[in-house]
This record gives C-alpha cells, structure tokens and sequence, in this order.
C-alpha cells in the first residue's frame, strides 16, 4: 500500500487532515470573509452566540467574536508553523552532524539539550519574549529556541542508529564522500520519525502561544485565541462564550495536529498489529 | 560503588547549576529596562541622585564581570540576592512560596502517574478493543487542551456552576484553621488546579504506559512466562508490567522541568501563591534577581530529581550499573 | 501408544500474511523415549508447529483442523486452565534466543522457582533449593550464587542452560526444543546438545527438537520429519532418511550441506595483493565519569593474501575476525600494524589519499537485510560506487545490467527495491554493488551466515566462481568450518583477537595443530555421520 493510501486508510487521521484544512481555509479567508478587521468595537459588550449579526456573540468590550476567532486562526497557524520549521531547521542541522561525527560536537549538543531539560523553559521563553519586545515575531522565535533541541535529540538518536547500518557502511566502502552519505543514505531513512515529531511540535507551538498571548505577552496589536481567553477572565463568570468559545478553537485544531501526527506514524511505520 | 556514583552525580548537579547560573545571568540582564528607573518608578522618586544611590547599592554601576563574580561568590554562600520590588532577600521570598509549588506539583505527579498507569496498563490488556480505543482517544483530547483554559473551564463548572470546590487561592481566606481541619482546607483548594496541572501528563503516561507494555508482550520471555504455565495475571503483573515500569521511570525525570513551566499557568489561572505566579510577577516587573534566584532554585531541584529518578531507574533495571 | 500424535494438523495464518495456512494436514508420531526431529528452512512452518502442540500460537494464528493427541487427550479441545496446568508440568518448551527468553529484571534462581510454585505447592525457599540443585545437574558451576544472578550477568551457554533447567524442573514427559542451539557458538552448541542428549538419556524423556541443520539430525535424532512450505516431505529413521532420502527435496537439502571434504588445493605461488602485518585494534569503554576498560579485539594479527586464491579467517563470536576485516578496509582505523595493498599501506593513510584506492578493496556484508539501502533502487545501489568515481550514468547502467547478469539476476530489477527480492537474491545485488568497481580484492563478511542452506549453496558456489572468473583475491569471514572448507585454500583461525593456527584447507582440517582448533572440529553436527 503506499503512503497516502496507508494514511487515508486511519479515521482519525482523515478526520484530522479535515479539520485541518477547514481551519486553514478560514485562517486564509478571514480577510475577505469579514468587513472590519477584529479589533474594531460593532456593538454592545457581552451579547450571546445567535445575538443578531453576532454568530458567535460579542466580548468585553463589545467586538465581533466570531471575527476574532478567524484572525485567531491566523495568529495560531502561523507561529506554529514558522516556529516549528525554525526549530526544525536547527534541530536537523545540529543533531546531524552531532549523531554523524560524534565525537566531542556530539557531547556538546547533549550537555545543550541536558540544559534545556533542566531549567525551566515556559520561564526562559516569557523572558526572551519580554527582551524582545512581545510581538509575533518574538514569539516565533522564542518559541523555536527552547523547542529545537526536542528536534535535535530525535535525529541525533536516528543518526546515532543509521550510521552503523551495513548499507552506510557499504557507501563508505564504495567511496562516498560523508555530506553524499549523509543527504543520500541517512537522511531519507531517518525523515519518518522526525516528521511525526514535527506536526506534533506545531499543535505544541500553538499551545505555547496561546499561553502568552493568555500572560499578555503576546502581540498587543494583534487578536489571537490566547489573548481572547486572557481577555475574558473578568466576564467569564457571566459570559461563558468568551472563554470557552476561542478554548474550543485551540483544542480542535490542535487534536486534528496530533490526529495528523499519529496517522503519519501509522502510515510510515507500518507495525504488524496495532 | 553506590555512594561514589551518587558523589559524582552531586558534582555533575554543581556544574549544571553553575553553566545555569552563568547562562542565565547574562540572558536575564539583556532584559531592557534599567532596573533602577523600574525600582524608582515603584517608589514614587524619579531624581537622578536617588537613582545613582539605588544603582550604587545595588552595584549596578559596576561592570558587568564585576557584577557576576560578585554575585557567584553570593550564591557559593546561599545568598541570592535582594529582590529589587520587594526589598527582601531573594532566597525568602522564594521560601516562602516554594513549598506550595512543591506540594501542587507532588499532588499532579501523583495522581499523573497513577491514573496514567493504570488507563494504560487497561488499555494495553485488549489492543484494539473498545476500551482500548476510548483511552486513547481521551489521551489525545488531553493533549490538544491548553493548560489554563482547562483550568478556567474546571473553574467554571465545579466552583461557578456547581459550587463543589473553591475557585482560587491555597486556603479559605480569613480564616484562622489549624491542624487537621487546615490540612483538609488546603487539601480542598488544592484538588482542581492540581488535576488541571495532572491531565496533560496523565495523558502521557497512560500512552507511554499502553505502547510499553504492548512491546513488551511481544517478547520472547513473556512466551516463556506462558511456557512455564503462570496464570495470565502473573504474566501479566511479574513479567509484563515490571518489564514496561523501566521506560516510565525516565519519563518522571524529564517532566520535571515541564512541571514548573506548567505550574506559572495553573498557578497564575488558581491565584496560587507559589513560585509559578512568582516567576511570572518577576518577568513583568524586570526584577532580575528574584528572576534569576528563580531559574537557579528550579534548576538545582531538577537535577536532584533527576539523581532520584537516575537512582529508582538503576534499581528497577538490573542490567544498569552505576556509573554507566 | 505414541506419547504425542499430530494427525492431520492445519494451522491458519491472518487475513494478510503472504499464504494462508502456515501448516497443512501435518501428521507426526512421537513415542516415549525417542528424539523426533523436525527439519526445514525458513518459512516451512516447523516453529509453529511446535508452538501449536504448547498451545502458543501468536495472535491471530490459529490451528483450524485436525488434532494433537497428548497420551489421550486432544489438546485443540483442552480448556485453557487444563492447557495451562500442561504447560511446564507435561509439556516443557525452550526457545532459541535465550537471552530474550529470560526476564531480564527477575534473578535467574527466581525464574526457576517460579515454575516450580507455579505447579506445586512449596515455599519460596524450598523451591530456590531445588532450583539449586538442577542448576548444579545442567552442569553449572556454583550454582548457589548464580541464584541471584540475573540474565545478562550470564554466558549465553550458561543462559540456555538455565532454560533447559526451567524446563526440566517438574520432569516433563516430553520436551520440545525449538532451534536451541542456532544463536550459540559452535563449541556451545556442541556441549548444549550433549547435555540434552544426557538427560534425555537419565529421564527417559521424549524430546521434539526443531532445527534447519542436518548435522543435528545426524547427531541427534531417532527419527526425522522433513518439512516444506508447510507440509512434510518425508519422514522415517534418521538412518533411513539419511541414508537413502526418497524425495527430491531432502536430496536437495542434505546436498547442500557443506561436507568441507573437497579441500582446494592452494594455487600456484602468486605475488602476495594484500600484506598485513602487525595489526592491532583496541576499542576503549567509559566516558568522563567512570573506569576506563580497554578491549584488545584484534592483537598483532598478520596475513598475506593472493590474486586468485581465498583466505578463510574462521572464528566464534568475539574472536575479532569482523573487527580484523573492518580495519583492512579501513572501516575502523587500526591503532597499530601495516595493510599493504598492493604496496601501498592504506593502514593509516589519510581519507583524501585512501578515496582513489577504495575501488580497489571492497565487501559483501552479512545481513541482506540492512545491506541496501531501503529507499534506493538496484540501479541506483549498484551504480552509485561507479558514478562517484565519474562513470558516464548511461555507461554505468549498461554494465550494471552486465554484473547483474554475471551474479544471476535479471537486468530488469534495476527499477524495484530490496524489499521486493529474497534474502539470496539481496546477497547477490550486494556482490553486485562490489564486482562494480572492478576491485582487485574483495572481502566477505559472513555472506551466508543469514541465509537458508540451499540458498547459502547457491551463493557460495557463485563466490567461488566470480572469484575464479574475475580473479579476485577473496577473504572469507565465517564461523563455519564447513563453509570455509567448502570455498577456502588457506584457513585462518581465531580467537580473543589472536591467529591460533593458519594454513592449508587439508591440513587444519584433516590435522589441525592446536587444542582449540581441534575443539573446533569436533563441535561441528554431524562431523562422524553425515
């Protein structure tokens, strides 16, 4: 069976890719869908889902909820995936040429990652925020330097273990050079379990982000889930929508990520039973 | 052997704090913001002349070298400074509220890896079943919930809607308990965001739990155990479960760290006055020494978690010597 | 009355598998006091057959006709609690990788008691004691202290040892051994088979001993079952089937077992391809924190080799013949000692200057399984070696198309993947990818060593004739006397690292010189009767 038809093969994982797909059609179509961006005020504070011309309601102070949920979606898929293509990006490089060369590169690259286990990093990240300014580019890159080592750790582990294989051995013997061994033999063989950590990172990505927009330290400029359920504390006792509503946003796309995920690992590492 | 492995692992725990201590000095003092126009700020004078005296006091004016041997030397004495807002010694303050961190987190690991393991250990029992499928499927709901949302949600319903626990805080306020009946009080306030804290990780073990003891079934000394004529419980419980405990041990060390990163959250979401909430308030207010106490104080416990765990690990896999 | 009766025996294997049923209407006697034997290659259904009289089929597969007759009763139709109590009481079975089939976190004292506890009612104590004393029976050293020994802290012949304890513990009726001696030494196999042959002897035990080697038959059985592709062949007395086998596949497979009794002659004087001199390899254990321990693998081995002849370098495992191979092609660096080839010494020389010479040297690997790269296809595989040194692809794929030819392959698979092809054919793409480069002196890390023995027929005959055609100078590493002796004119042997003995094929074989060569030979199955 190929790939594709192993991954379509898994509910969950068509259920996911689904999802997915919607969330990325409203994310991309938000600008033309609505009239006014979803800072701006439309009408009375607090007016529940079904209220007329508020799908989903109105918040504090009285903007579009159902607006702010689609910019919402932009904000979440974006540094997601940008801040998981950087992390993966120094991951790959540094835990490859680690888990090849070994050696005292490697020793280092693990006293890294050993660090990093050890501090505190949600802290680490709120700090790095708070130098940078918090905006969405300080996020995405927060954000992709307290999870690359995650990264960098899987692929030295597939490096470590393809690199003593008898057909990179036999490469070596018939000449190939180590870059051609690395990009040509190892790379491919060791891509399916870093691409499983990868969309996994992206629904972890989201979660750290909507956990500072929530601190307040995400973009003031910009209306993201996080910052929506930060926003509501004071009316949540009154007004459930404004908190549960954008909470429910996050926990769907961020299952269809993980749903995505496992269906990848099932349709790239085929086991005999379940 | 035993007690020089345990020697040599305290050394390796200075060393980490030490890398931590330095790394982190100067990470935390690229934070912006002159921490003196900060503590100005706070006091209501803004002239140079007092400023000038708060910088002297707190050797803010010396160059930058100066200022991290001088503050090495303090933490090799258990000094970790003053806080800049709060006028106190650092290490107090952080007294004050660690063990309240600790105890929510002791309570989350608890009942993370005790119900982790056994929905697991369930689930694992009949691969592909109904119950099998339930599991997992509420493993992955786990995952995809943000920490503080779930938190407000767990608020919403059991102390807005339903009135069965408090909403926030440690303990009743204003009230005067003591003994037995301020232990089931803090025990009270500690039970929603303590489960909120849990989930995530409960979630992680119970799937780490399931897949090991799966593996493991595969193996060929289960066949064995079978061959032999044990009843499918002993199997079950002396060889399969035994086998899978090894790779949960590890996972407990490494969710240390995550524990902490996740108590700033729920703390912040519960008003529990523990060091999440602290590190938070550090952050906003460029308190850099509290900030900086903080990171070392959580990193010094970690890798002493970390020992524990390395210890409990070699105790549980026999093929593992001390001392690698 | 036979104490075990199959009769008609069917077992289904899952919706999926590459056949249906895995075992087809198998009918087998076992009487008391006899060594049955169940030989076949891979694939022919012998292990789950003994699985399903144990009542140990894996999931999923299951026996769907016919019967297992124990004494009187039909295991298929035994309740699980009856089948249960059997099992290790009547029944006993042991495995062929007894490192895997031990617990590794339970003493090995603990696993023995626990069989005993599991069918009679004693304490912990007594139970150990008599744990104690079969350990001492297998021919144990110490055994009260290895009570509280766990399994990796053992010998693999020790390991299997204990198995066998376990087994024997309750004094089964009959005990089924499946392939226990294939993942041990052949020095260990030797003395495991003995032992089993001992206490079959003392209790007047049955046994049911699977395996793919005729040399255990020969050594072992009362009568024998030939098994194909899920049916049996042939059976009767081990003399009979032996000596006069009636049906072309036994023909087939007693054929393709290496006799090591056509010794090659050594050729003509030749000037020596390869010199090596000297060499050593160390590996060092321990990191920052703890003792170093060093390992000599390889200790001032020397050798000469020349164009058109084959070194065998013969050895157990641990004896640093793959370390000894890995360094001459310099996929280990030695730490000491010279490889000339052809008088350059390419021992220590730099990558740079050793890139231009790799063609020269090259290998055959062990296990067709993890030997080609999973993502390429044969074209690619074959052709790359020739590509880098900047062949014309065109070109390269021409005489690609050739070599495939020369090892028996058709041209047409350069477009397909390893997976598609047999663990033989994978062996002879592998040969492929070395005969490339044209080299003048290829090496061979136990090429057959994975594969089944008519299979590992083909391929050593087609070694010896590309050897022979392209007039390579060969080194053959291996474990099995009989192998070297089949393809080799000069053997080497070694152990701990050192050369025991070196010389010609006839000479080791027919009057080897040192004690442990000497061992050697006798531990081979079947030496006396095949």
């Amino acid at each position: 069976m190929s790939f594709a038809r192993r991954f379509f093969a898994s509910p969950p994982a068509v259920f996911g890719f689904a999802v997915f797909l919607v969330v990325v059609a409203i994310a991309l179509a938000a600008p033309f869908l609505f009239a006014r961006g979803p800072l701006s005020i439309v009408g009375m504070p607090l007016l529940p889902p079904g209220s007329p011309g508020l799908l989903a309601g109105s918040d504090v102070i009285g903007r579009d909820m159902a607006v702010g949920l689609a910019y919402g979606a932009r904000i979440s898929l974006l540094v997601g995936i940008a801040s998981t293509c950087c992390a993966v990006g120094i991951g790959l490089l540094l835990g490859a040429t680690a888990g090849y060369y070994g050696g005292w590169l490697d020793d280092l690259l693990m006293r890294v990652t050993e660090f990093f286990q050890i501090i505190p990093t949600f802290v680490l990240l709120m700090v790095l925020v708070a130098f940078l300014q918090p905006s969405l580019g300080s996020a995405v890159i927060g954000i992709a330097l307290i999870t690359w080592p995650q990264v960098a750790r899987v692929v030295r582990g597939q490096f470590l273990s393809l690199r003593s294989r008898e057909f990179v051995e036999a490469a070596r013997v018939i000449g190939m050079g180590d870059v051609r061994i690395i990009v040509t033999q190892i790379l491919p063989n060791a891509l399916p379990p870093i691409v499983v950590v990868s969309s996994m990172m992206v629904g972890n990505a989201i979660l750290t982000e909507s956990a500072l927009s929530f601190l307040g330290l995400g973009d003031p400029n910009l209306m993201s889930w996080g910052s929506m359920i930060g926003g509501s504390r004071v009316a949540m006792w009154v007004a459930w929508w404004t908190t549960v509503l954008p909470g429910l946003c996050i926990v769907i796309t961020v299952l269809a990520l993980n749903f995505i995920g496992d269906g990848l690992n099932d349709a790239l590492n085929p086991r005999r039973r379940g | 052997m035993k007690l020089g492995y345990i020697a040599m692992r305290l050394v390796k725990t200075v060393l980490i704090t030490v890398a931590v201590v330095l790394l982190s000095f100067f990470l935390i003092r690229m934070v912006p913001g002159d921490a003196a126009t900060v503590m100005a700020g706070q006091a209501g004078y803004a002239d140079e002349a007092y400023m000038k005296g708060l910088r002297a006091e707190y050797g803010l004016d010396q160059p930058l070298p100066v200022q991290l041997w001088r503050y090495v030397e303090k933490v090799a004495q258990g000094d970790l400074g003053t806080s800049y807002v709060r006028r106190q010694p650092v290490v107090s303050v952080i007294l004050e509220r660690l063990p309240n961190t600790l105890l929510l987190n002791a309570f989350a690991l608890l009942v993370a890896a005790a119900g982790g393991i056994w929905l697991g250990s369930v689930a694992a029992r009949r691969p592909g079943s109904a119950g099998d499928s339930a599991v997992t499927v509420l493993a992955m709901l786990f995952y995809a919930v943000p920490q503080f949302w779930l938190g407000m949600m767990m608020v919403l319903v059991f102390a807005v809607w339903f009135h069965l626990l408090p909403p926030f805080g440690i303990e009743t306020m204003g009230s005067d308990l003591t003994g037995l009946a301020r232990l089931g009080d803090v025990a009270q306030h500690m039970i929603l965001p303590g489960v909120t804290l849990a989930l995530y990780f409960l979630a992680s073990y119970a799937r780490l739990t399931r897949t090991a003891m799966i593996d493991v079934a595969d193996q060929d000394f289960v066949k064995t155990a079978r061959a032999k004529g044990l009843t499918e419980r002993q199997v079950s419980r002396r060889h399969i479960l035994r086998n899978a405990l090894i790779p949960l041990v590890t996972y407990a060390g490494l969710q240390a760290s995550l524990l902490v990163g996740g108590s700033v959250l729920v703390e912040n979401v519960f008003s529990w006055p523990g060091i999440g909430t602290l590190a938070f308030q550090a952050v906003w207010s460029r308190d850099n020494p509290l900030l900086l106490g903080i990171f070392i104080v959580t990193a010094i416990l970690v890798s002493l978690f970390n020992l524990i765990t390395d210890i409990a690990y070699s105790l549980v896999d026999p093929r593992v010597e001390l001392g690698r | 009355m036979p104490l075990l009766s199959l009769q008609n025996l069917t077992i289904a294997l899952p919706q999926g598998a590459d056949r249906p049923l895995a075992v087809e209407d198998v009918s087998l006697q076992i009487g008391r006091n006899e060594i049955v034997c169940i030989v076949g290659e891979s694939g022919s259904g012998k292990s789950l057959t003994a699985h399903a009289v144990m009542g140990l089929l894996p999931r999923g597969v299951m026996a769907t006709g016919g019967s297992i007759l124990f004494e009187d009763a039909d295991l298929l139709k035994e309740s699980p609690q009856a089948m249960r109590r059997r099992r290790g009481s009547d029944i006993a079975m042991i495995f062929q990788d007894p490192m895997a089939a031990l617990n590794p976190v339970m003493t090995v004292g603990h696993q023995v008691a626990e069989q005993i506890r599991a069918h009679r009612a004693v304490s912990e104590h007594q139970a150990l004691k008599q744990a104690e004393e079969l350990l001492g029976q297998m021919g144990l050293k110490d055994p009260r202290s290895l009570l509280k020994a766990y399994p990796h802290q053992l010998s693999g012949g020790q390991r299997q040892r204990v198995m066998i304890a376990m087994a024997l513990s309750l004094s089964p009726k009959l005990l089924i051994a499946d392939e226990p001696t294939t993942a041990l030494d052949v020095t260990t196999q030797a003395q495991i088979l003995k032992l089993i042959k001992r206490l079959q002897a003392e209790r007047a035990m049955s046994v049911l001993f699977i395996t793919h080697d005729f040399g255990v038959v020969a050594d072992m059985a009362d009568s024998v079952a030939v098994m194909r592709h899920g049916r049996i062949v042939e059976s009767g007395t081990t003399r009979q089937v032996l000596g006069s086998p009636a049906h072309d596949y036994t023909r087939a497979l007693l054929a393709a077992v290496p006799k090591g009794e056509n010794y090659l002659p050594p050729p003509a004087q030749a000037k020596a391809l390869l010199q090596v001199s000297g060499l050593t390899k160390r590996f060092r254990r321990g990191g920052l924190f703890s003792r170093a321990s060093a390992i000599t693998a390889v200790d001032q081995v020397s050798l000469t080799l020349s164009r058109g002849e084959t070194l065998g370098v013969v050895g157990e495992s641990g004896s640093g013949k793959s370390t000894l191979a890995r360094c001459v092609i310099r996929l280990l660096d030695p730490d000491a000692g010279e490889v000339l080839l052809d008088g350059a010494d390419i021992a220590h020389m730099r990558e740079r200057s050793l890139r231009p010479l790799r063609r020269r040297i090259q290998m055959v690997f062990q296990d067709p399984f993890s030997s080609l790269n999973p993502r390429q296809t044969i074209g690619d595989i074959v052709t790359a070696g020739p590509r880098i040194l900047g062949e014309d692809a065109g070109k390269a794929r021409a005489r690609a198309a050739e070599t495939l030819q020369l090892v028996g392959l058709k041209p047409e698979c350069m477009d397909r993947f390893p997976h598609e092809f047999s663990g033989g054919q994978r062996q002879r793409i592998g040969l492929a990818r070395a005969l490339m480069l044209k080299p003048d002196v290829l090496i061979a890390d136990e090429p057959v060593s994975a594969l089944d023995v008519t299979v590992q027929a083909q391929v050593l005959k087609l070694l010896d004739d590309v050897r022979r055609q392209m007039n390579l100078a060969m080194l053959f590493i291996t474990h099995d006397m009989r192998v070297a002796a089949e393809v080799c004119h000069r053997v080497m042997v070694m152990r701990h690292g050192r050369i025991v003995e070196e010389g010609p094929t006839r000479d080791i074989f027919t009057a080897p010189a040192s004690d442990y060569t000497k061992a050697l030979l006798a531990a081979i199955p079947g030496r006396q009767s095949l």
